[in-house]
């Protein structure tokens, strides 16, 4: 594929580049702001809610959906099946950008950013965080090797291209480890509540059903992100593919279900799925939405072999999974109350994020939208657009050759 | 949910600037020259200094870390028997009292209109020559009772004496008769002495205290004695309209209605004798008037008193006979801040009475040693001038049985409105604030109105300074001299533990340049504040250096009597009088006697007033440290009264009384009597150079209805009734 | 070798009188920012109905947890335990991620939400004062507290005589005493006279809260290797398989097997 230098008109007056360009300033704006005056002025972050919007969203939902890229990383180079090459190079971009994004947000929230590399230094073995972030760290690392071949062949140095692909495998494979250690992590980094965090969903098996889950996500945005991006880019849906991918999410969810509720009946805590209140709602919520809806529609072929069928299943399932994120890492954490009466610094023990909070998040979110399609515009990432899509062109794996 | 005490943000100080600010980071060092030239701190400026606290009038024993130069930390003096090595609130942050940034450290003169807060700054000389020149005016004027002096008690007081006296004025405002009256004249009318030593031994059993809010009006050994007592197990009964955090610790409280305490303890003297309860020994040798007292108490019986008190004649009762069953290991606490109604002279009698019958003394109270000693030496003077002109607030020619030393302060307020007998020109304030302590505020603004001249020797701008034509800068008392106070068989020194800032001076200093200035130089023959103190130290052969180093010294003898020794009686029979002759010889009854207090009508609830820990009387809600841990000031209402008045708890009131109205948040809570209301004192500050406490809360002194105590001249502090509607 | 002893305080709510003496000698002792603090009152207050009342309050600082669940947390370390007791928070290496906030069970350590990156935003807690007992002083808190409802020394003489006290006045107190087993144990004991969650404690279980973490955290690095392995291990295998079916196939993909272009 050639590297296409003419700009394309659409990006230049498309009133959603424009949004994007906005919404990204405002948060900007609002960041300078934060590092100035702190994070206090512009959020409702407090003593009792360390952690708010940015976590759950930014963190837990980033790094979840984000979790494509190890998928087909491990489907295309590990198991070879090499039908999946060309949902490869978007997953892998969605993943490096979903990166970088949870990056960028975490360098707004954390209290000294110019220190993150501290956790390089100062490692505290015990620390389920350093875990997430020397993986994570790492993690960017391997995507960006993953990445360059799509980068070296956009500006034409094919030598580079090839010697990446020579020695990818070793990456692939650490990128996968490091992507089923942190996935599972940021559900260990819940561990460390088990007084604050509601039964329904704290369980020492967090991690496992991070992991799970993590994979359904994964499935769930590769069809979103190629779903949105054929209708964008006006390119073809490769629906034999997803319809494949879909299969599997009815079977992970299965799984899933039986984790969580089996857990629940083994630590005798079922009895919460109903005298919980609130919580018992969000949690029916979050299973309704994100695993019995979609194990159903992804069970009917014919939803699975139809474009729109693929995208509804794949919005529900996110949703679904997303309340899950937002649930444990938020609506189900109870921060305790020391039933201040005195003039008291924690006088906040609620939590509601703030329009400058949301902003930022957005605004990052928008760069990377943002980025994605400029990326996707102008290097290879969906290739051989111009082939049928039954042509797979695909790098050797460095094993075997 | 907690319902008495509002949540609240730290207070956010002014700017970024102040918000920063730590104790001790705000002011350059200063060095103690006099600590550092004995060796209590060294080069670098740091070390330890023992002083006294002056907080409040307890005056603990304190040491004063130093680093820097700088007073970085107080602790509890352990040699100090009113510390122990503990400091409560007020004393820990006494120190921001002394940085804190509204301090007054020049002279200042008076420039806009009163109340207006225009001053501008003066040196010593000519402040010091304005004040001398304007009372030597009215005394030439209008006679030296034409000035009236006052000042609340402290260590410099006996040197404010010698200026009033010899001045030659009789009018001596002291802040007693808000305070304490009634328990001190009664216990002169029966033990012939001010205020008897309470002693908390290992076997004090049983503890009656009414009105005597010690976890919170605190005394640090008291507080701790009343504790310990507690965890030992002693058994105490606990009087007051209020669940104070007192009621909250003692085994028992009777929310008794207000200004019925004489009733029940009345009931419990009539018990005591109907059924021969009373320490029959002690009665027959060492007290006179029986038999009077118990004709006058048979009357009041437990169910009559049930009637007044709303306490159960079952547990009046019961309380008549443990009290008395562990007798002699009981205390009935005479209380301290005793001024509630008109008959709180009675029923502090009646406390006083209790004890006698029982047989406590020697046992759980004893021969109190005063401050005043006399093995400390003092620097000749000449004897006063001879004052002929009547005292404005009415003692002793109004008010026979009230010491001169103690006076009738609200008295003197409604003459100096009235010009009755005659009228007074110039008013002489050192360390006191009758701007917001006396009752009905805006009557003494009305007397200060009627002043040619009005003098505050204050720390910061308080009130009643700021109402003032001069305002004197005194040191503060971690930077000053102050006369020795002996306890026991040990004499204690407050010392400066760094140097006064800005022009401040001590008190000792202030009253002799101005004795000078008055032609009085003879009353204050002492060269400088250490000459004073070597003085005093003369006769006991101590150094002060010596005194300084250790913060005190110990002398063989014991400065008082000791415990072994003959009670000192100083009555006029020379027994403990439970009826008093001399009492009766004036015209009022000599054995305690029911005295109806007064109601509030259908609608009007009882104010009550009542301290915090965290704030001393009307001086210390500009201490920013004590404000950061304090509750907003509210008026609390009872859950019940407010729900029948349509208010909820945070919703704004009008509080009105015959003499005043105020707005101010309300405070919904369990833990006061329905038919009361109460405001925490000291808020509601008019001073605008009190940036800190300006604009919070709000001022009870401002509904205060004056009533005195027609006996012991006590201001009846609960005998307010006031409105509360919506604002 | 000189054992050293475990210090701990006892706070016996029946004696406090919610004073803050602690409080206020905390801040000047610490000199601690006038809208901050390291101690704080909690407690439901007054509870009850007139006129029949009591009062729960405590103070609250640090519990200096025996199995600290901020240390454990803190990515970088900035936390460790002393020998003696304190939990001490290093400001220097912090990062400012508040994940120790989220970890402590009582809600201890708090955060400068006021500053910016300049200014420097860090975690603030209570010390356990070892510029004070270093020094043979109590902390600051501890030394003022007029009637003794806080006291302070070897974390085992603090329990006897916790336990001795609820043993002379049963009638007086909750048969319990919070944190000698709490979290795994804390170094501040706590006596009451009304349920500790009046006091605003949380319940604890026994077993540290950082446990499950921290064994999960001990499995990572065999799991990384492990599952390292077996990805390996299947590379491989189905590398080899692949060959060898394309091998008995004809190689029609075989010449586009190359990287594209
Ligand atoms: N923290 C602190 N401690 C102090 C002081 C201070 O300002 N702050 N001041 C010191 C001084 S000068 C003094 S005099 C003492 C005062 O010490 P206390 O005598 O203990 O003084 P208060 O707190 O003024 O009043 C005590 C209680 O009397 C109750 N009361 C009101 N009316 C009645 C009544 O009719 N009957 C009964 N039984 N109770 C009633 C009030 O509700 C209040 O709780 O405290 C000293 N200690
Ligand atoms: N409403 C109401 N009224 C009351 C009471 C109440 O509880 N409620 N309590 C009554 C009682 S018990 C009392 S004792 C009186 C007290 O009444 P006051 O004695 O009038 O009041 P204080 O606040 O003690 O006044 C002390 C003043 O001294 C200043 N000061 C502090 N340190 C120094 C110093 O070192 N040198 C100098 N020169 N000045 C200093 C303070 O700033 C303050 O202005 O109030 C009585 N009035
Ligand atoms: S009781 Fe408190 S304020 Fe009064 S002298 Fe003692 S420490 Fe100071
Ligand atoms: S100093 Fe002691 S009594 Fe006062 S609040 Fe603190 S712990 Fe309670
Ligand atoms: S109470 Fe919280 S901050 Fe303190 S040691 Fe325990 S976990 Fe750490
Ligand atoms: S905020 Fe600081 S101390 Fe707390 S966990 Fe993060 S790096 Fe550690
Ligand atoms: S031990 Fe020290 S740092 Fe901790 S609360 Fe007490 S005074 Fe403050
Ligand atoms: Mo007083």
């Amino acid at each position: 594929m050639k590297l296409n230098l003419t700009v394309h008109p659409r990006f230049r007056i498309g009133i959603l580049p424009m949004i994007l360009l906005a919404l990204m300033g405002i948060a900007f704006v609002i960041a300078m702001i934060r590092y100035t005056y702190g994070i206090g002025p512009i959020t409702d972050l407090s003593n009792s809610y360390p952690w708010g919007f940015w976590i759950s969203f930014d963190l837990f939902t980033g790094v979840a959906i984000s979790s494509g890229g190890f998928l087909m990383a491990g489907t295309v180079y590990i198991l070879r099946i090499k039908e999946f090459q060309p949902l490869l190079r978007p997953s892998v971009l969605t993943a490096f950008l979903g990166y970088i994004m949870v990056a960028v947000a975490l360098l707004v929230d954390l209290g000294h950013p110019e220190r993150i590399w501290y956790m390089m230094i100062h490692m505290n073995g015990t620390s389920v965080l350093l875990e997430i972030g020397i993986c994570v760290m790492s993690y960017l690392t391997v995507l960006a090797i993953e990445f360059a071949p799509v980068v070296f062949e956009g500006i034409k140095w094919q030598k580079f291209a090839h010697l990446i692909h020579k020695f990818i495998m070793p990456f692939v494979i650490l990128g996968v480890v490091l992507s089923t250690l942190h996935q599972s992590s940021l559900g260990s980094l819940l561990l460390i509540q088990p007084t604050k965090l509601h039964p329904l969903w704290w369980t020492p098996f967090l991690p496992i059903m991070f992991f799970t889950s993590a994979i359904t996500i994964g499935l769930g945005m590769i069809i979103l992100e190629s779903s949105l991006s054929s209708r964008y880019f006006q390119r073809g849906l490769e629906v034999h593919l997803l319809e494949k991918l879909a299969k599997v999410i009815p079977i992970v969810l299965a799984v899933y279900a039986f984790l969580k509720f089996g857990e629940l009946a083994w630590a005798g805590e079922l009895g919460y799925l109903f005298t919980s209140g609130v919580m018992s709602v969000l949690f029916w919520a979050e299973i309704l939405i994100g695993v019995v809806t979609p194990f159903i529609l992804f069970s009917i072929k014919k939803v699975r072999q139809s474009a729109n069928g693929l995208l509804t299943g794949a919005v529900i399932l996110l949703l679904g999974m997303i309340l899950n994120r937002f649930n444990v890492s938020w609506f189900a954490v109870k921060h305790p109350d020391p039933l201040f009466y005195l003039p008291s610094f924690m006088s906040n023990v609620h939590y509601f994020p703030t329009l400058p909070e949301v902003l930022v998040s957005v605004g990052i979110f928008s760069a990377g939208i943002m980025a994605f399609g400029l990326v996707a515009k102008y290097l290879p990432v969906f290739e051989n657009e111009e082939h049928s899509h039954e042509t797979v062109v695909t790098p050797t794996p460095a094993i075997g050759d | 949910m907690t319902n008495t005490i509002s949540r609240r943000d730290f207070l956010k100080l002014g700017g970024a600037a102040t918000a920063m600010l730590a104790v001790g980071q705000m002011l350059p060092p200063m060095v103690a020259k006099a600590a550092r030239e004995t060796g209590q701190i060294n080069a670098a400026g740091d070390g330890f200094i023992s002083s006294m606290c002056e907080m409040c009038v307890w005056r603990c024993g304190l040491v004063a870390k130093i680093k820097d130069g700088r007073v970085v930390k107080l602790e509890g003096n352990p040699e100090h028997p009113h510390s122990r090595g503990n400091l409560c609130p007020r004393g820990q942050s006494g120190l921001m009292n002394t940085y804190d940034p509204d301090r007054v450290l020049t002279p200042l003169i008076r420039v806009g209109k009163r109340g207006e807060g225009l001053f501008r700054k003066a040196s010593w000389e000519e402040a010091l020559d304005l004040v001398a020149s304007k009372m030597m005016e009215i005394k030439q004027k209008y006679g030296p009772e034409a000035m009236v002096f006052s000042s609340t008690h402290n260590l410099s007081q006996p040197l404010f004496e010698n200026l009033l006296y010899a001045f030659g004025s009789p009018n001596y405002g002291t802040q007693r008769s808000l305070c304490f009256n009634a328990m001190i004249v009664s216990n002169l009318m029966t033990y012939g002495m001010e205020e008897p030593a309470r002693i908390y031994d290992d076997k004090l059993a049983y503890i009656l205290l009414t009105g005597r809010n010690l976890m919170e009006a605190i005394s640090t050994s008291e507080t701790s004695d009343l504790s310990h007592a507690i965890d030992r197990g002693a058994k105490v009964v606990y009087l007051d309209p209020r669940f104070t955090k007192t009621a909250a610790k003692a085994s028992e409280w009777l929310p008794i209605k207000p200004g019925t305490d004489l009733a029940f303890h009345l009931a419990l003297l009539n018990v005591i004798i109907a059924e021969n309860l009373y320490n029959q020994t002690f009665v027959t040798n060492s007290t006179v008037g029986f038999d009077q007292l118990a004709k006058e108490v048979s009357k009041y019986t437990p169910d009559w008193a049930a009637q007044q008190t709303g306490i159960p004649a079952e547990t009046i009762s019961r309380i008549a006979h443990e009290f008395a069953a562990a007798a002699p290991h009981a205390l009935a606490h005479n209380g301290w801040r005793t001024s509630n109604f008109i008959n709180s002279f009675h029923t502090e009698r009646a406390i006083a009475i209790l004890n006698a019958l029982v047989g406590n003394w020697n046992v759980t109270m004893t021969d109190a040693a005063g401050e005043e000693s006399g093995t400390l030496g003092s620097p000749t003077q000449p004897p006063f001038p001879r004052v002929s002109a009547l005292r404005l607030d009415g003692v002793p020619w109004k008010y026979p049985v009230v010491p001169l030393k103690i006076g009738v302060f609200q008295e003197m307020r409604d003459n100096i409105v009235k010009g009755d007998p005659y009228q007074a020109h110039g008013w002489f304030i050192s360390r006191q604030n009758p701007i917001m302590s006396i009752p009905d505020r805006a009557k003494t603004l009305e007397a200060f109105a009627k002043m040619d001249f009005i003098v505050t020797i204050d720390i910061i701008l308080n009130d009643t300074a700021w109402f003032s034509d001069v305002v004197l800068p005194e040191a503060s008392y971690l930077e000053r001299y102050d006369p020795l106070v002996p306890i026991g068989n040990r004499i204690f020194i407050r010392q400066p533990v760094i140097e006064p800032q800005g022009e401040a001076k001590s008190a000792l200093w202030i009253y002799k340049q101005l004795g000078e200035r008055l032609g009085l130089g003879d009353f204050f023959q002492y060269k400088d504040e250490e000459d004073y103190l070597r003085q005093q130290l003369a006769p006991l052969g101590f150094s002060l250096e010596e005194i300084k180093a250790k913060g005190f010294v110990e002398t063989a003898e014991p400065a008082h009597a000791s415990e072994a020794a003959e009670p000192n009686w100083n009555t006029p029979s020379g027994k403990v009088e439970l009826y008093s002759d001399t009492l009766a010889k004036v015209g009022f009854p000599g054995v305690p006697t029911w005295l109806e207090p007064p109601q509030p009508a259908e609608g009007q609830y009882y104010l009550l007033t009542g301290k915090v820990a965290q704030s001393t009387q009307f001086g210390t809600q500009n201490n920013q440290l004590l404000h950061k841990y304090s509750d907003e000031p509210r008026l609390w209402m009872n859950a019940k009264s407010a729900s029948e008045n349509g208010l909820a708890d945070g919703d704004w009131v009008e509080v009105t009384s015959e003499v005043g109205k105020v707005h101010s948040l309300l405070n919904v809570t369990q833990a006061i009597r329905p038919d009361c209301v109460y405001l925490t004192p000291g808020y509601g500050h008019l001073s605008k150079g009190l940036k800190t406490a300006y604009g919070i809360g709000v001022s009870d002194s401002a509904l205060h209805v004056t009533y005195t105590d027609p006996i012991s001249g006590g201001q009846a502090l609960s005998q307010t009734f006031v409105s509360v509607k919506k604002a | 070798m000189i054992e050293i002893k475990h210090k701990a305080y006892l706070f016996d709510a029946t004696r406090c009188i919610d004073c803050r003496a602690c409080m206020v000698a905390c801040s000047v002792e610490n000199s601690i920012p006038m809208d901050k603090t390291r101690i704080w009152v909690a407690g439901v207050g007054v509870k009850g109905e007139f006129p029949n009342l009591d009062r729960a309050t405590m103070v609250y600082h640090c519990m200096h947890c025996e199995h600290p669940d901020c240390m454990s947390a803190c990515p970088v370390g900035a936390y460790h335990k002393r020998d003696d007791g304190p939990v001490i928070y290093n400001p220097d290496v912090c990062i400012g991620c508040r994940y120790c906030m989220n970890a402590c069970p009582f809600g201890v350590p708090h955060f400068d939400y006021d500053k910016g990156i300049i200014a420097g935003a860090f975690i603030d807690k209570c010390t356990f004062c070892p510029q004070r007992v270093d020094n043979g002083l109590e902390p600051a808190c501890v030394a003022t507290c007029p009637t003794d409802a806080l006291e302070y020394g070897e974390r085992e003489d603090m329990i006897k005589a916790a336990h001795a006290r609820i043993a002379a006045h049963p009638e007086r107190y909750i048969d319990h005493v919070y944190g000698e087993f709490e979290n795994g144990g804390t170094s501040y004991l706590i006596l009451s006279h009304v349920p500790f969650s009046e006091l605003g404690l949380p319940a604890i279980p026994e077993k540290p809260v950082n446990e499950v973490s921290e064994k999960v955290m001990e499995m990572t690095i065999p799991f990384a290797i492990g599952w390292g392995a077996v990805l390996t291990a299947i590379t491989a295998g189905v590398a080899i398989y692949d060959k060898k079916k394309e091998s008995q196939k004809p190689a029609e993909l075989d010449e586009k097997v190359e990287a594209p272009k």
